[in-house]
């Protein structure tokens, strides 16, 4: 068993703390009896783990003040944080080199040579994080078995190391070709380069994304010595900051793929960390729907600044092995920098409630791209805002109480709402409130257009999927995106507003690893492939120790990312864990096939199935909690707050519909839609008819009439 | 009550819910497909037409060679087969090049769409099969017979049934059958998930108000966007290196208040050789240059390019006779954009791009260890500069081909690619520099002997410059240091190099 995770007789506190872009959110949760608090704060950039002890601090006072202290301490603090992306995005990484094979000098440079948008004559290329001069090119080659064609001599590991040495460079990445099947020379050069200059960060390619195809590899691993020296220092600090608060505290680090691992792993790694806060998301979604016996869920998560929706299937997060970060056209595929790390696959959808509405060129309402972002926010805000943004509209549509913002604390300006849809209802010559309709129903419209192409993408079919709203605004507007997608049912979690945080605290310690090796499933050798998976698996093990987990509580999966022989696209399969032997074949093809079939509806006939790269996944065992409210939130008796108008789409005018304070309605509660369930950090609304049920664990199930 | 009006909310909503059904079906699509250049390139397209075959939306992704292409199909299968007797799971296919995309390689199917027995448009996807037999594809085939089958146009599904006759007799002249008639069936799935997506909007929706409102507001656009360039007739011009000497495109851009025409006479004759452009596709990428140049947001779609026309002289290259060869035409259908950029120059001179080159590509084809094996590569290169910016190295246009990573060229054939890096200072001067080529280099690795065959864009023409910018260098083709002729087909053995450059863009304004 994780002995931190689970039960012992004593009380047992475990933290979660994301810093996200505006604020940083912790979670506590007091074990046995999963019972939470929650803390925010402003998020300080100048010094990120400034805010983190804010919040530890202020989430120990309120469980001391609610006296269920009770002489327990915190065992471990699970860290989530966006730092790795906004260094990338901030080019204010290290001064970094790199070694490549001789003749890949420009591989970075070149890129693949394509525009990710193909009517801009204008477009911006994302600049290298690497510039020309600070390469250095090494005389040695392997072929794609890798056999040396051309052996690393010593004479050319010191030519490399005197033209490292001219360049004062604070990290170094190291991407020799086909070092993804042999690591050897890389890991020679790593070596020498530690030896002569003992302070540099090196990363080698081999170690950090071991996986064909150079430019995206190597993209990766530069990305990694780029953020490394940073990553290492804030690390360290941070660790320092949470012994003074909880010295017995372990601090695990939340990676992009749903898993945690060790202050120490993540530091060495800190790429991995790229996505963790979105992945939080995911796995709060994942926890409430399997706590409620739900297998196929809609992850859609809405906030001030983006949307994101997430397909998984079968209790387990969906993990795609290529990202891309520091995007210049932030709804442009292609138009950032690729990185090959595991990292749950959610696309983003939309730019969430500060999108900025406008007229086109072609006289026509549209939303986005363009976003008010948290400062000054939507026009409502009253922060110096004058463009019409989704938040807006939601308001003047009644959505949102203005005097019920953040729990009161933020008074919502209606007068700034009209001013502002006022001067587009004027171009357009139309009445407001329809032009407030028409931005709801358009971001909408937007959001579900990209799920339903990525639903498709996955091969499976919306109706017999369960939306899970999470976000300041996802409840807003999951009902309608749901019934636009033909989703039948919304599930609502708790503590919508600080969502990633519980999802660090449901997430298992997960260790990856990869070995592309490409051959054909007929002429794979078993042998070999035992023993490199044998090693990944020992070096993982290592790994998930000092991230706490226990050996008994471990599950091992093996991966393959296949394909029939000529084709372009991967399939990823996964098995559960055995020692690979020619038996292994058949098992190999058939899950293939499967998963092949699912996706494209039928298989190929006479094709040949490849196997691209292997893949080792090890993590704790996955349980669902049911976490609970330690404040007083849940008051005795249902109170209907009252009534209020909003707008109702399928009947296209206002109504009065009532509304309730969430955590007034008691568990078993079944109510009818219309209606509007206010909480502190955000609002469920239900513009039509639906049974609106609330579970044992105050989630709320939404089930739209419409589709019984 | 079906809506028939739409104000500019309706309207734009239910426009991307078309759109984004259109790219449902394409995502499907690309998923499904074999053909290398469907997945890595986008080279297929997806569209939603109305019931007169007039196009409404068109998938995102797709590059821009079929702009207006599948909309003309739609109209040509109208013409043979009436309308009247169409039915519900019927489905037309061809590769006529004059009819379709351009050269033969392009497969189109087009099937009608039924709403509660009414045929309420036509659903057409356009794609470039993963093989369709002949000669590999090369720049010195000589006539149409030489690239391989020709389809005309033919009903394949006869109400949902498949004509097993024409199926087997396109895959008895194909190397690759499972590939070709796969992809052609992905074609006919991806039409059937567009009308099964389209039931829903049109119970609330019709089609025909819909698609008129679409264009109307498209056509609109793009109409403001020309009348913003003065009136005028400009002349433009570019050079393909071409044979035994170069091919000539000269073009007139009109422009009359708010239409734009283009006229391309005193362009070369038609070539005995696998480059000629019928005409829709010189339409394409001309619809493309002048979408690109001047309002670049507006969809493609029937409205935005009905104030555009192009004109060629029957026989010349942008125009030529059956049975022309045009497997190539890519090469010499894409310098209608520089053509026109050059044209629009003096009135434009804050938008236009300097010249610079399409892709090139290399493909190796042999036995390895008793195994076929076949791999392209495709190479881009320096692009021209404009008045704001230097030149792109290495990028991508106005096509849209990604290059192969060495590590999946490698795995793919016996070669070992020796290097691929910038040809530093092949950009051409200017106070905007063009934007750089590519050196590549690979050794034939296999002990028995490799076939290659080698498509080449600017190794004699150079891309020029404007305002005074000095052209780029030439690209270059070099069997173990000669020179050699990218239009033959060469046998490497082992130890061979070869050496691809591609050329420099041009530069913009006098140093």
């Amino acid at each position: 068993m994780n002995k931190s995770t689970h039960n012992s007789a004593r009380a047992s506190l475990r933290i979660a703390v994301d810093i996200g872009g505006t604020f940083t959110d912790g979670i506590a949760v007091l074990s046995p009896g999963d019972r939470i608090w929650v803390g925010k704060t402003l998020t300080t950039p100048q010094a990120p783990g400034l805010a983190v002890t804010t919040v530890m601090v202020d989430l120990l006072r309120q469980i001391t003040a609610a006296g269920r202290m009770n002489g327990a301490a915190v065992d471990e603090v699970v860290h989530g944080t966006t730092l790795v992306t906004n260094t990338l995005i901030e080019r204010k990484g290290a001064r970094t080199g790199l070694v490549v094979t001789k003749g890949t000098r420009d591989v970075l440079a070149i890129g693949r040579e394509w525009r990710y948008d193909m009517y801009d004559l204008n477009l911006e290329i994302p600049k290298v994080l690497v510039p020309e001069n600070q390469v250095v090119e090494a005389d040695e080659r392997l072929d794609v078995r890798g056999d040396i064609v051309k052996r690393l001599e010593t004479s050319t590991i010191k030519q490399v190391l005197d033209e490292l040495s001219a360049l004062d460079v604070e990290a170094v990445a190291v991407c020799l070709l086909h070092a993804y099947v042999n690591d050897g020379h890389e890991k020679r050069l790593a070596a020498a380069i530690k030896k002569r200059f003992p302070k540099l960060a090196v990363s080698i390619s081999s170690a950090v994304a071991r996986e064909i195809r150079e430019y995206e590899r190597m993209s990766t691993t530069v990305c990694n010595a780029y953020v490394q020296p940073l990553m290492t220092d804030y690390l360290r600090q941070l660790g320092d900051r949470v012994h003074k608060i909880a010295p017995r505290a372990q601090l695990r680090i939340m990676l992009s793929s749903g898993g945690f691992t060790s202050g120490k792993a993540a530091a060495e790694n800190p790429i991995l960390l790229l996505e963790s806060g979105p992945a939080g998301g995911v796995l709060s979604a994942l926890n409430t729907a399997h706590h409620h016996g739900i297998d196929a869920i809609l992850a859609f998560d809405m906030g001030g600044t983006t949307a994101k929706a997430c397909v998984a299937v079968g209790g387990e997060p969906p993990v795609a092995h290529s990202f891309e970060c520091s995007r210049v056209s932030r709804f442009k595929r292609g138009s950032g920098l690729p990185v090959l790390i595991p990292s749950i696959d959610l696309i983003e959808i939309g730019a969430g409630g500060g999108s900025i509405a406008h007229i086109n060129d072609l006289g026509l309402l549209n939303v986005g791209p363009e976003s008010s972002g948290a400062v000054p926010g939507p026009a409502c805000y009253g922060l110096g805002g004058t463009e019409a943004t989704v938040t807006d509209a939601d308001l003047l549509l009644g959505y949102l109480n203005p005097e019920n913002f953040l729990g009161g604390s933020m008074k919502l300006r209606t007068d700034r709402a009209e001013a502002a849809l006022g001067k587009l209802a004027k171009s357009l010559r139309m009445p407001t409130t329809r032009v407030a309709w028409g931005i709801c129903s358009i971001v909408n419209g937007n959001m579900t257009a990209a799920a339903r192409v990525h639903i498709a993408e996955k091969g499976h079919d919306p109706r017999k999927f369960t939306m899970v709203a999470t976000g300041g605004a996802g409840p807003l507007h999951a009902v309608e995106v749901a019934r636009n997608l033909q989703i039948p049912r919304v599930l609502a979690p708790i503590a919508a507003g600080a969502g990633s945080c519980l999802g660090l605290l449901a997430a298992p310690a997960r260790v990856d690893r990869s070995w592309s090796n490409p051959t054909r499933v007929a002429e794979v050798n078993w042998t070999q492939l035992a023993t490199v998976l044998a090693e990944l698996r020992e070096d993982a093990e290592v790994e998930l120790a000092s991230a706490g987990a226990a050996q008994t509580d471990l599950q091992w999966f093996i991966g393959a990312e296949m394909r029939y022989f000529g084709q372009g696209h991967n399939v990823s399969v996964s098995l559960p864990w055995r020692v690979p032997s020619p038996a292994m074949a058949a098992v190999l093809v058939q899950e293939f096939e499967r998963r092949y079939l699912q996706l494209y509806g039928q298989v190929v006939p006479n094709a040949v199935p490849q196997v691209m790269t292997w893949r080792l996944t090890g993590r704790s065992r996955i349980r669902s909690r049911k976490f609970q409210w330690g404040d007083q939130r849940i008051t005795a008796k249902p109170e209907m707050v009252g009534k209020r108008k909003i707008f109702l789409p399928l009947e296209e005018k206002f109504r009065a519909v009532p509304v309730y304070g969430r955590y007034s309605l008691a568990p078993g509660t079944r109510i009818r839609g219309p209606l509007v369930l206010e909480e502190r950090e955000s609002t469920l609304v239900v513009p039509l008819d639906a049974h609106v049920s609330v579970l044992d664990d105050y989630s709320v199930l939404v089930e739209i009439r419409e589709f019984k | 009550m079906k809506r028939e009006t739409f104000d500019p909310i309706s309207l734009e909503i239910h426009w991307r819910r078309l759109i984004s059904m259109v790219d449902e079906a394409s995502a499907a699509f690309v998923r499904t497909s074999f053909s290398l250049l469907v997945r890595e390139a986008n080279d297929f397209a997806v569209l939603l037409t109305d019931p007169q075959g007039r196009s409404i939306a068109q998938s995102s992704a797709s590059i821009p060679s079929f702009i207006g292409t599948l909309p003309a199909t739609v109209k040509h299968m109208m013409a043979k087969f009436p309308v009247e007797r169409m039915k519900p799971g019927d489905v037309m296919i061809t590769n006529d090049p004059w009819m379709g995309a351009g050269h033969i390689h392009d497969v189109s199917t087009i099937m009608p769409i039924f709403y509660k027995k009414k045929l309420v448009g036509f659903a057409g996807v356009v794609s470039h099969a993963p093989d369709i037999g002949g000669r590999m594809r090369n720049a010195g085939n000589r006539e149409i017979f030489e690239e391989g089958l020709q389809i005309p146009r033919l009903k394949i599904f006869n109400a949902g049934k498949p004509d097993q006759g024409i199926l087997d007799m396109i895959g008895r002249n194909v190397r690759v059958p499972d590939q070709t008639l796969g992809d052609i069936f992905a074609q006919v799935a991806a039409g059937r998930m567009l009308e099964e997506r389209l039931q829903h909007l049109l119970r609330d929706i019709d089609l025909g108000a819909l698609g008129a409102q679409i264009r109307a507001r498209s056509e609109r656009a793009m109409r403001n966007a020309i009348r913003a360039v003065p009136d005028g007739v400009y002349q433009g011009h570019a050079e393909h290196d071409g044979f035994e000497e170069p091919i000539r495109i000269q073009c007139a851009v009109t422009v009359t208040g708010d239409r734009l025409s283009i006229d391309y006479t005193g362009s070369s004759p038609q070539v005995p050789r696998a480059v000629n452009v019928v005409p829709i596709y010189a339409f394409a990428y001309s619809a493309y240059a002048v979408k690109t140049l001047l309002c670049h947001e507006v969809p493609n779609n029937e409205g935005s390019f009905v104030p555009i026309k192009t004109w060629a002289p029957l026989g010349s290259i942008f125009n030529p006779r059956y049975p022309a060869a045009s497997g190539g035409r890519s090469m010499v259908g894409q310098l209608s954009v520089p053509a026109i950029m050059m044209a629009l120059a003096p009135v434009i001179p804050d938008r236009v791009v300097a010249e610079g080159a399409s892709n090139s590509s290399i493909t190796v084809t042999g036995i390895e260890d008793d195994r076929p094996y076949a791999a392209i590569n495709f190479m881009n290169a320096g692009q021209g500069a404009a008045r704001d910016r230097d030149g792109y190295t290495m990028l991508s246009f106005p096509s849209n081909l990604s290059n192969t990573p060495i590590e999946i060229f490698e795995q793919m054939a016996p070669v070992r690619v020796i290097e691929r890096s910038i040809r530093r200072g092949s950009g051409g001067e200017g106070k905007r520099r063009g934007g750089d080529g590519l050196h590549f280099e690979i050794e034939a690795a296999s002990e028995s002997p490799m076939s290659a065959s080698m498509i080449m864009t600017r190794y004699r023409s150079a891309p020029t410059g404007l305002f005074g910018g000095k052209p780029g260098k030439v690209g270059g083709l070099y069997l173990n240091g000669q020179p050699i002729d990218p239009a033959e087909y060469w046998t490497l053995k082992k130890g061979d190099r070869v050496v691809m450059q591609t050329a420099g863009g041009g530069g913009f304004g006098a140093k």
